[in-house]
């Protein structure tokens, strides 16, 4: 895993130094301060706002707004502080209010899934490196297809090489599920190699009922099944880089518009 | 079965008669020229028929432009040309473009301005001013249209039958230093740069004329940028001059050939032309002019890439300078090969120990003995670059894979800021954790400008930027075929309604090159670079090695 690079690490004592003061100048400040729930509702607000201009950067990369990876590791420090300002905000974990039940949970939802996708970003680039292939994502499907048509192609040559149909009958049985689409993501997703295994495994079935020259196609069979196996880290991988945000986006603009509600609602009710 | 390919398969001009070559054998000078000499295989009447073709240009036609890469000489038949000497004609006037920079809110606009369909033109075809068509595309010429005032604004020399010019630039690819346009109708012979080493190989006059011109023009300045040879005098620095050799090896479009090879696997030392083998004894040393070569030492049974070397490096010093110093004979520690085609100037031994080695500080250090401090795994990444002439790049797209999440935003920031359509590929070409991406590298020998006929592929005036003016490019796709790493495609270009714009004549899509201009037009830099969120993408230059822990030069 991709550890926090060192010069980010003065940003991250920054952030702490900030929310240190900011805790104790607000619990021994609180008469003073008067509605301590507002700087902090408003500090949170803004901070909300500052961590979706992240998207906002990225539509804008024709302009010099300074480097993505800078906007990113404010998001980051960002998401930390906003998490913290909520539990200093609404100082227990579950509130009871619906509305209130409402924002806690897509607050939580938010934090989650960009955890999920700060952690993801640095555990499986290196990953995808390891298969030694590099693949676009959007051309694995038809990877996949090239690799079933040779299989397929190679199968029917063995057949009609050695007048044998063992291994194309143990073809359509197994390896052509195993073409068809990409399998075994989960076990991809939690850095398991279970596709290689399950190649190996119908190497070894077959294999024993196969002539010599039978047992060459075979490997070859297994060869493009180990190739597959790469496209198939790819994907799972891959779709789960993209898919994430996917599910962080839209949770964070509807936090948004639950927050601005909020706002709004204290605003008319409450001041 | 099938015939043997040979040199003169394909004629540079296929329409050259033998009735064109008995003519061109009366005129001066190649009627100075001794045709005996020629061996059979390659006779004079047979350069003239096959590495020559004769080119018709009207007054104003721009004949070579200053700042190009060519590959040919010209031979003035008929007419009356002009060198521009000071000073330099505009830029638009050479069909270049002027790379001025995007304010921030023009830059912003493209966000409502960029059309959904890409690669949309909203000027009108025939407003690409100066471009003057040929009998095929690749005859296409860029025209001056008011002869008279370039006359009166800029201080020329002429040409008249029998000049020769361009011949410098052909043969070191090297850029033209200077623009020549027809200044009435013109009738020139274009004599490519295969044709013009077999004459200077077999013509002693011939060569004679060249070496000097180039011996005169260029070798001191050349010789004076070496540190080596910068403390010598006016006179000393005269004497290496005459003394001066010159060599070329490879092929000079060698990345058709490299393209093949790479594609068979055959990389390495074993498979380039060797230039000086380990273990042999050097009788001066090699100097760069053009183009790259790759220093190697035996290694088992293989060759080990201990360094490379380009323009201005030298090979063999430390070697001539050890036995000069201690008076026993020392041999090469290391092979030099060509890396494509790489023009050479050979010092003589005796020379250097006259003039050159009691200036020097010191010894100079070998390549070999920086290798004795790194490992085979140290090295790889530069045998690696070597092998796949990454070397050349000034500005490789370098994306370190364990970083890049594949999120696309590099595609995406290209495609906002170019019209909808991205300048690269995010793919290409890995080693380890590196992937070098197909975007354009902005070479140190950019072999995409050999060959454009109308020069819009270009450098650019600051920074040195290969970029391609959209409104000159005639599509025929000469850069894209040249370039050996595939970083540039054709496109077909669109109107405004986002129809395709077809050919009149062959109702064919018109298409334009395009490749990577660093974003030269945009605020702020290459919007690939700081579009990354996850600092995985950079621009680097792999000339100088740093990349490689000074493994160059």
């Amino acid at each position: 895993m991709r550890s926090v690079r060192s010069e980010h690490l003065i940003y991250w004592v920054v952030l702490v130094a900030i929310f240190a003061v900011l805790t104790i100048d607000i619990r021994w400040s609180a008469d003073s301060l008067g509605e301590p729930l507002r700087l902090t509702g408003y500090l949170l607000y803004g901070v909300m706002f500052l961590l979706a201009f992240l998207n906002v950067r990225k539509r804008l990369s024709m302009i010099p707004l300074g480097r993505a990876s800078f906007w990113l590791l404010l998001h980051s420090l960002g998401g930390v502080f906003a998490i913290a300002l909520y539990w200093l905000h609404a100082p227990i974990l579950w509130p009871s209010g619906v509305y209130e039940q409402a924002i806690a949970a897509l607050v939580y939802g938010v934090t989650a899934t960009g955890m999920f996708g700060y952690v993801i970003q640095r555990v499986y680039p290196a990953r995808l490196t390891q298969t030694g292939l590099e693949v676009i994502y959007e051309r694995i499907p038809g990877e996949i297809a090239r690799i079933r048509s040779d299989a397929e192609a190679m199968v029917i040559d063995c057949t009609t090489t050695t007048g044998s149909d063992t291994l194309a009958r143990h073809y359509f049985e197994t390896f052509d599920w195993y073409f068809r689409r990409p399998r075994f993501a989960f076990s991809y997703l939690f850095g398991g190699q279970r596709g290689l295994q399950w190649v190996h495994q119908q190497w070894h079935t077959v294999g024993r009922y196969l002539s010599a020259q039978e047992s060459a196609f075979l490997d070859r069979l297994t060869e493009l099944g180990y190739e597959k196996t790469r496209l198939d880290v790819h994907y799972a991988l891959q779709s789960a880089m993209k898919s994430w945000l996917l599910v962080h986006v839209p949770l964070s603009a509807a936090l948004l518009v639950m927050a601005t509600w909020h706002l709004i609602l204290v605003h008319v009710y409450a001041l | 079965m099938m015939a043997r390919p040979q040199r003169w398969d394909a004629p540079f001009g296929p329409e050259m008669s033998e009735d064109d070559v008995a003519e061109l054998m009366s005129e001066h000078p190649i009627s100075k020229i001794n045709a005996h000499k020629f061996p059979e295989q390659t006779p004079l009447t047979g350069i003239l028929r096959n590495d020559t073709r004769i080119i018709n240009y009207q007054p104003g036609d721009l004949v070579v432009r200053s700042g190009d890469y060519g590959n040919s000489a010209f031979l003035v038949l008929e007419g009356r040309l002009r060198v521009v000497i000071a000073p330099e004609l505009p830029r638009d006037l050479l069909g270049r473009q002027s790379v001025a920079k995007k304010s921030t809110l023009t830059a912003l606009a493209q966000l409502w301005t960029n059309r959904r369909t890409p690669e949309v033109r909203s000027y009108r075809q025939d407003e690409a001013t100066g471009v003057r068509e040929g009998r095929d595309r690749a005859t296409a010429v860029v025209f001056l249209q008011d002869v008279p005032a370039v006359l009166d604004q800029h201080q020329t020399a002429v040409l008249s039958e029998g000049a020769l010019f361009g011949e410098l630039a052909a043969l070191g690819r090297i850029p033209r230093t200077a623009s020549v346009f027809a200044e009435t109708s013109a009738r020139l012979l274009e004599i490519r740069w295969q044709g013009l080493r077999e004459i200077r190989k077999y013509d002693e006059g011939f060569r004679r004329a060249i070496d000097e011109r180039y011996r005169e023009n260029a070798l001191k300045v050349a010789l004076h940028k070496i540190p080596e040879f910068s403390g010598l005098d006016e006179t000393a620095l005269q004497e290496v001059a005459n003394s001066v050799l010159f060599e070329t090896h490879g092929g000079f479009d060698w990345y058709i050939s490299f393209q093949k090879m790479r594609g068979a696997g055959k990389q390495g030392a074993a498979h380039e032309p060797v230039i000086a083998r380990q273990g042999d004894y050097p009788d001066g040393v090699l100097m760069v002019r053009a183009g790259f070569a790759r220093v190697s030492v035996k290694l088992g049974n293989g060759d080990r890439t201990v360094s490379y070397i380009g323009a201005g490096d030298h090979f063999a010093m430390a070697e001539l300078y050890d036995s000069w110093a201690s008076g026993e004979t020392h041999t090469l520690q290391a092979s030099l090969t060509a890396l494509g085609y790489v023009d050479l100037l050979r010092v003589p031994a005796p020379i250097l120990e006259k003039y050159v080695f009691p200036t020097m500080g010191g010894r100079p250090r070998s390549p070999v003995e920086r290798a004795t401090t790194r490992t085979l795994t140290d090295d790889s990444l530069l045998e690696w670059a070597v092998n796949d002439r990454f070397i050349n790049g000034t500005q490789a797209m370098l994306i370190d894979l364990d970083r890049c999440v594949r999120c696309d935003d590099c595609v995406r920031a290209c495609a906002s800021t170019h019209g909808g359509n991205p300048r690269f590929v995010r793919h290409g070409r890995t080693f380890d954790h590196w992937m070098v991406a197909n975007a354009c590298m902005h070479c140190a020998d950019p072999v995409c400008m050999i060959g454009c006929p109308t020069g819009a592929i270009h450098r650019t005036e600051q920074g040195g930027m290969v970029v391609i003016n959209d409104k000159t490019c005639i599509g025929c796709g000469t850069c894209a075929n040249s370039c050996p790493y595939d970083n540039i495609r054709l496109v077909d270009i669109r109107d405004v309604s986002g129809n395709v714009l077809l050919d009149e004549d062959s109702q064919r899509p018109i298409q334009k090159a395009t490749k990577c201009d660093l974003c030269a037009t945009n605020p702020g830099g290459p919007a690939c670079v700081r579009a990354c969120p996850h600092d995985a993408l950079r621009r680097v230059n792999f000339q100088g090695g740093a990349v490689f822990g000074g493994a160059s030069g």
